[in-house]
């Protein structure tokens, strides 16, 4: 479980380039490498682009740390909500 | 093939189930649940687990709804916190190596 926060981090880290928040072009470049499995339309940049203004809790055009994780944690929750609703049918 | 992200979120869900499913209500995390989770997961990240209150404060920090357990969304957000803090962590780390 560790391991899987340190990848969580650490993959936001690279992808800003060590700059303290990650601009609209690295903030596509990471969800069309690393989310492509999950979600759809992630070669659709006005897409990406839409759900980086979602995320964009404070109107800067930039996504900070923060505001990937609330990514994360919302696809995190789906993602178990969806296991969880197919094991129950599986049952 | 899944990409590093999404394994490692997968990993978290994982994680997350296997203690739930213990005991009592599957898909939540009893008071005992979390406390044997971040004494098996977390050994590394966290030092106060062998204090009661420690894990108290947790659990009551983390029950958002007041039900007495964790479930996943409550569970997400301590994830959250100690990414932060893994996160901050390593700024300080990068700054430290910086000035070296």
């Amino acid at each position: 479980m560790e391991s899987a926060i340190k990848t969580v981090v650490t993959t936001y880290l690279s992808s800003t380039k060590g700059k303290e928040n990650l601009n609209g072009g690295g903030f596509q470049k990471l969800v069309k490498n690393q989310l492509g499995g999950l979600m759809q339309d992630t070669n659709c940049s006005s897409a990406v682009k839409e759900m980086q203004s979602g995320l964009d809790a404070n109107n800067d055009g930039k996504v900070s740390f923060q505001e990937y994780l609330t990514l994360i944690g919302y696809l995190a929750s789906s993602l178990s909500a969806s296991k969880t609703g197919a094991t129950a049918d599986a049952s | 093939m899944p990409s590093e992200l999404e394994t490692a979120m997968e990993s978290l869900i994982k994680v997350f189930h296997r203690y739930a499913s213990k005991d009592g209500r599957s898909g939540t995390l009893s008071r005992r649940e979390l406390r044997e989770l971040m004494e098996n997961e977390l050994s590394n990240f966290l030092l106060s687990q062998k204090d009661p209150a420690a894990i108290d404060k947790i659990m009551k920090d983390l029950d958002t709804n007041g039900d007495g357990q964790v479930d996943f969304e409550e569970f997400v957000s301590l994830v959250v916190g100690l990414s932060i803090a893994c996160e901050q962590c390593y700024q300080t780390h990068m700054k430290k190596q910086g000035k070296k």
